[in-house]
């Protein structure tokens, strides 16, 4: 347990020392900024479409946070042969895995929380109204969502060589998944054999990261999910995110370190 | 007495990473073993499995067939690494950190409570002579400073046996007397100390037995003073007869 | 060799001048017209249509709180946006029939992805309704010839938002980049006729914009027979009120030629022959 919290805080103090995290923060408030700065037939009432532009920066920025930083970590660590001395330390490449992989999803929360914080007072300020319980589901949802695409990304790293490659397939996966994954099993309706079979294998097989995209509940004021349907969905990312982890760690295991 | 590393007929085989281009075996048939206290060298020619037989000890590589004990444990359980320190040949370390930072880093790993830890990152940090440059980021170092913050490393969790491989490698004079300096101080204070190197003088000086590895197998291993003995010159000439190449008159 | 300072002084002096010069030669170029120097145009080249009717399908969606056909649920969904719709924002049964687009969930995927997001068919409510607008104008930025674009945010400005200032604002602008539409006409005139209680001045919208739509379909453009319907019939109410029945029996002639129920068209018609006769203002 020491290795993988030791492992998660360097990768912790690493994206806290990079740029990223904070150009992005600033970009997602200088355009959000210049967009609110906007005046909409001068009516100082309107936020949805704010509310809108700052949550869709916001994904991105987690998702190119997660992503990034992910896909670099054990590529990085084989490349400047820093896995060397860690792992004749009393590390095993689980540790690795898992150290890595709670590193980048803790980092990935920090820098939610930090957008989200942001976001509140931004609507807060416009709309009057604080929807904290409606926060705090799109913020732990989002959060887990990108525990399975940061796992994803971590096994990704054990197959590709390439942090760059595995970084753009993995944005090209979650972002296609997040726009047609709810929408395969009508496509299939339109198939014929065996492309049907197909996509209906693909529908029930990929993570429906979706699911955790509630950004249109909190731009125009839903009520809040059911908390079952929250508990439900935290299960289902847990269980898609041990499944990649198992499989990241399984192609780690016995893989030459160089 | 109980030996500290007990290597067992350890057979290593790399496969090849082009289509049909067969398996190489690294090592074959290694029986080795060290004692506690000693210092221990282990030559051989490039490419002889000096660095496979440490990646075995360490758990990098795992063996096709026999086996490798550190401490009694089975390398391939990880606890057998935690009295163990290891400096790879080429250091790399975390370039955003400085070198107080990497030692707690590794000191975490360990397990070593705050005080503990502050207690050994000052005096690793005494030892290799780097207690000025402590806060400063790795990346400014020069190549010796790099080398004495692995050593500090290797060191972090006090451990009763160090595995370096190639310590001096890249060093210039100076840098290697103090590597060898601190060799001598870990030797000193009872230290277990295996470690690979090219530089037979300086294996000379600071071994008290040597085991000789040429095409992944051992041809000879014994104590600095029988092996000079026997083959009557320094090291270096008895170690190039027993790879084969006898020195030119 | 002049210090830094004095050579930094010289050269901000002939950026500053230089920048006066080129901002007089820039202002009287033929090239910078509002078009050319439209920096989205530059960008999104032709494809700037494509997004202008994103945003406003997207403005659709906002009217209906995200409850909205993605375009795999096209097939099921209505062709016309209700946003366009010129109602008072409730749901009609055929409405609600035609917005149950979703269906009934075809696996536990679909059924457990409902939780996530709208579901229900909903319009804004009136308070509300400001909330389509930066999509409208963010629409009617990237393609400033959808005419729609301005009629509906129009409507929605001055009927829900009391903004009958802005409504005639925008209709404006859109008749500058649309002098011929019809269309965009006749919202303006319904500003003044409804808004403004100008009828004079609705009138002359009104009846330019039917000269504009006999121009067009003279031409054999083919224009929207329901605007034109929309408009003799807004004319005709406009001339029965101010008491010019023989105009207002000459649109309802008109009206008749496209009306689905003519006989109602020719009874109005008689009733105010009648009035006529009868000399009643």
């Amino acid at each position: 347990m020491n290795s993988l919290w030791a492992i998660a805080s360097l990768v912790i103090k690493e994206l806290y020392r990079r740029k990223d995290f904070y150009v992005l923060f600033i970009l997602t408030v200088l355009i959000t900024g210049l967009f609110g700065s906007i005046s909409i037939f001068n009516d100082e009432r309107i936020v949805r479409y704010l509310k809108a532009i700052c949550l869709l920066l916001i994904w991105m920025a987690a998702l190119v946070i997660a992503i990034v930083t992910t896909a670099r970590q054990i590529p990085a660590e084989r490349e400047q042969r820093t896995i060397f001395p860690l792992l004749a330390k009393p590390v095993t490449r689980a540790h690795v895995v898992g150290g890595k992989f709670l590193g980048c999803w803790l980092a990935a929360g920090i820098a939610l929380v930090v957008f989200y914080v942001f976001f509140a007072l931004l609507s807060g300020t416009r709309e009057h109204t604080w929807p904290i319980a409606n926060y705090a589901q799109a913020l732990w949802l989002h959060w887990l969502m990108l525990a399975m695409v940061i796992a994803l990304t971590l096994a990704g790293s054990v197959l590709f060589t390439a942090p760059s490659s595995n970084a753009t397939i993995c944005f090209i996966v979650t972002v296609g998944i997040l726009l047609v994954g709810r929408h395969l099993n009508t496509v299939t309706l339109q198939l014929r054999e065996p492309a049907s079979s197909l996509v209906s294998v693909v529908y029930y097989l990929i993570p429906h990261l979706e699911f955790f995209d509630v950004r249109d509940l909190v731009i125009h004021d839903w009520p809040p999910i059911p908390w079952s349907a929250c508990a439900l969905a935290t299960l289902y990312a847990l269980a898609y995110t041990a499944c990649f982890l198992l499989a990241a760690w399984w192609r780690f295991r016995r893989q030459p370190l160089n | 007495m109980d030996a500290i590393v007990k290597i067992d007929n350890l057979r290593v085989e790399y496969r090849g990473r082009e289509l049909g281009s067969g398996t190489k075996v690294a090592l074959n048939g290694l029986n080795l073993e060290v004692y506690p206290g000693e210092v221990f060298g282990f030559l051989g020619p490039n490419g002889a499995g000096k660095t496979t037989t440490m990646n075995v000890l360490l758990g990098f590589v795992h063996p096709a067939a026999g086996a490798a004990y550190l401490f009694g444990v089975n390398v391939r359980e990880p606890i057998a690494r935690q009295r163990i320190g290891y400096l790879p040949e080429l250091t790399y370390y975390y370039k955003f950190l400085s070198a107080e930072e990497l030692l707690r880093f590794y000191a975490r790993i360990f397990a070593l409570p705050r005080v503990e830890a502050d207690r050994r990152i000052d005096q690793v940090l005494r030892l290799v002579e780097l207690e000025p440059a402590r806060r400063r980021p790795i990346k400014t170092y020069s190549k010796g400073m790099q080398q004495r913050v692995g050593l500090a490393q290797a060191l972090i969790n006090n451990p009763d046996l160090l595995i370096l491989d190639e310590p001096t490698s890249g060093l210039d004079p100076l840098g290697r007397t103090k590597v060898r300096e601190i060799i001598q101080r870990l030797k000193q204070e009872g230290k277990t100390v295996f470690f690979s190197s090219h530089e037979l003088g300086e294996v000379e000086t600071v071994c008290d037995r040597v085991a000789i590895l040429c095409q992944g197998r051992l041809l000879a291993q014994g104590a600095v003073d029988d092996l000079t003995r026997q083959y009557q010159g320094n090291l270096e000439q008895a170690f190039l007869r027993i790879i084969g190449h006898p020195p030119r008159p | 060799m002049p210090s830094p300072p004095w050579l930094l002084s010289l050269l901000l002096v002939i950026c500053f001048t230089l920048a006066l010069r080129l901002q007089s030669w820039y202002a009287a170029w033929p090239g910078n017209t509002a078009a050319s120097a439209d920096l989205l145009t530059v960008a999104l080249g032709d494809s700037r249509q494509l997004f202008a009717n994103y945003f406003f399908a997207e403005a659709d969606a906002y009217f209906h709180s995200g409850y909205y056909p993605s375009i795999f649920d096209q097939p099921q969904s209505p062709g016309r946006p209700h946003v366009a719709e010129t109602t008072d924002g409730e749901s009609t049964a055929d409405e609600e029939r035609e917005a149950d687009f979703l269906g009934k969930p075809r696996d536990w995927i679909e059924r457990f992805g409902r939780n996530f997001f709208p579901t229900a068919h909903t319009h804004l409510k009136p308070a509300d309704t400001g909330e389509i607008l930066p999509w409208l104008e963010l629409s009617a930025d990237l393609d400033p010839h959808r005419v729609e674009t301005y009629t509906v945010a129009a409507y929605w400005l001055r009927t829900r938002l009391g903004r009958v200032n802005e409504a005639e604002q925008f209709l404006r602008q859109g008749l500058r980049a649309n002098p011929d539409s019809c269309e965009i006409l006749f919202e303006l005139g319904r500003v003044y006729a409804e808004n403004r209680h100008d009828p004079d001045h609705a009138r002359n919208l009104w009846e330019l914009a039917l000269r504009r739509w006999d121009a067009q379909s003279a031409e054999g453009r083919k224009p929207d027979r329901i605007v034109f319907g929309a408009i003799v019939s807004h004319l005709a109410d406009l001339e029965a009120h101010t008491g010019r029945y023989a105009q207002a029996i000459q649109c309802l002639e008109r009206l008749k030629t496209v009306s689905p129920a003519p006989a109602a068209i020719q009874k109005q018609i008689d009733d105010l022959k009648q009035r006529l006769a009868a000399g009643v203002h």
